[in-house]
């Protein structure tokens, strides 16, 4: 038990990490670094829990009362919030990606394609990061 | 590169790594065993000095304000470039009529969606402001309270339909409520300056421990992230659900389609 | 509680591989849903009342919306390619 938190990090960063690597849909894609994410909010709250305490909200309790790291919790908040803003930057790469090339599927992206508007050769390069 | 290379690549990558992670696991401290001296330091002294009962709460707002500060401006710059993005690819070329699929039946709304929604829509608006208000006192802030605010928003789509959500939300509105948050974020920083005190020191009165109105500056703070949050999902919602209109004809550009 | 809290991290494992292997977006969607409300309880059960709140609006409303309506502009952006030119717009 007592390190079984931190292999679930550990298992949650791997697997979103081989989703990331195997994926063949970008919108997939997405979902698969959600995962990764989770994996530091398992950590966090893993590193700042303590047998018995309490949330650390001293309305029922007053306060002195032992109570969970407040600080990992401020880290994961402002996370969970900010990360989802980012999903939809995301998305909306990945939709715009489709609209220039017709494709979600990463392998079908190639770098350099010659095309000829500028503009359909420039959104396939930007699409190769994510897939890395 | 091929899908079985990368993947091999992964794996050797991840391999290497295990030894790592599990000397890293070994060391750490165990489960449940004991927190970080800060964080233990914070529950001991906040609720006296800065008379606040959440602890997550004060450090966002008062003893961390500067790293929201940060998280405010991500917040911002994440959805400016989505809506950038989305602004600009569409154009105006688009309908006001929800888009559907060839050959799929669209079934009426029941009655009793409608209903549920209109009951529901004004109840959680209610809890949204009870969170984001409550932000000091009880679990809740301004980053749950803002999104809470702006799923509400949402019931009215799955009520009223695209055409009523359009009716009720504003885009300008939201323009205004997602800049003037972090507006009224950073001013709180400044203002506080201008009495000669620190960056974002706490200078207002702290009010009474377990009380509505206790932090002093956080709870401006913490009107300034709802404001920025609730402003800024609702905007993202309006954005994506912008790409679900149906596309205006090509043949007739002059027809005024808005 | 202390038997709770191994099969809740467990869980919480289970659903994230589970958010990887379900390859179809149409499907992966309901599984990030479940997902969400996995690590909602998580955080319950660690004592983080915030942050649960905060992942159930997020992670359970927010993003699954964001998911599905790209999955609709996907879908839509389809039907203009087969339909011919006008997917341009």
């Amino acid at each position: 038990m007592t390190w079984l938190p931190y292999a679930v990090a550990a298992w949650l960063l791997a697997a979103g990490l081989y989703g990331l690597a195997s994926s063949r849909n970008l919108i997939h894609l997405v979902g698969c670094l959600s995962v990764c994410q989770s994996a530091t909010y398992a950590l966090l709250l893993g590193l700042g829990y303590r047998w018995g305490s309490i949330a650390p909200i001293f309305y029922d309790h007053p306060p002195g009362t032992p109570a969970v790291d407040p600080v990992m919790q401020a880290l994961v908040l402002t996370d969970i919030v900010v990360g989802a803003t980012l999903t939809a930057l995301l998305l909306v790469l990945t939709v715009q990606i489709f609209k220039r090339t017709g494709t979600l599927d990463p392998e079908q992206l190639k770098p350099m394609r010659r095309r000829g508007d500028p503009a359909g050769a420039d959104a396939p390069r930007s699409a190769e990061h994510p897939s890395r | 590169m091929s899908p079985r290379l990368r993947l091999a690549l992964l794996g050797a990558a991840l391999a290497g790594l295990l030894p790592g992670a599990v000397a890293v696991i070994r060391r750490l401290p165990e489960f449940g065993a004991t927190i970080a001296a800060y964080g233990e330091r914070i529950n001991a002294i906040v609720p006296a000095e800065r008379h606040v009962a959440n602890m997550v709460s004060a450090i966002n707002f008062d003893l961390r304000g500067l790293d929201t500060l940060g998280e405010e401006f991500m917040l911002l710059a994440a959805i400016t470039g989505t809506v950038v993005l989305l602004r600009g690819r569409r154009g105006e070329n688009t309908t006001d009529r929800a888009m559907r699929l060839p050959g799929r039946a669209i079934l009426p709304r029941s009655e009793a969606v409608v209903l549920a929604c209109r009951l529901a829509g004004p109840l959680l608006m209610m809890f949204g402001l009870y969170v984001v208000l409550h932000a000091t006192v009880t679990p809740g802030g301004g980053f749950q309270g803002g999104v809470i605010l702006a799923s509400g928003t949402l019931l009215a789509y799955v009520g009223e339909g695209y055409a009523g959500w359009r009716d009720v939300i504003r885009s300008h509105w939201l323009d205004a409520m997602e800049g003037g948050g972090a507006l009224l974020f950073a001013l709180c920083g400044l203002a506080p300056m201008l009495t000669g005190a620190a960056f974002m020191q706490n200078v207002l009165p702290f009010g009474t421990f377990r009380d509505l109105f206790s932090g002093g500056l956080m709870l401006i703070e913490n009107a300034g992230v709802a404001l920025a949050v609730c402003g800024g999902f609702t905007q993202l919602f309006l954005e994506f659900l912008e790409e679900t209109r149906e596309a205006a004809g090509p043949e007739e550009p002059g027809e005024e389609s808005a | 509680m202390s038997v709770f809290l191994p099969l809740i991290f467990l869980l919480t494992a289970a659903s994230g591989t589970a958010v990887v292997l379900v390859r179809d977006p149409n499907r992966q969607i309901f599984a990030i849903c479940a997902n969400g409300l996995v690590l909602t309880i998580l955080f319950t059960a660690l004592q983080a009342p915030d942050v649960a709140l905060s992942e159930l609006a997020v992670g359970a409303a927010a993003v699954p919306l964001l998911f599905l309506v790209a999955l609709m502009a996907v879908r839509a952006g389809k039907v203009e390619r087969e339909n011919g030119k006008g997917g341009d717009s």
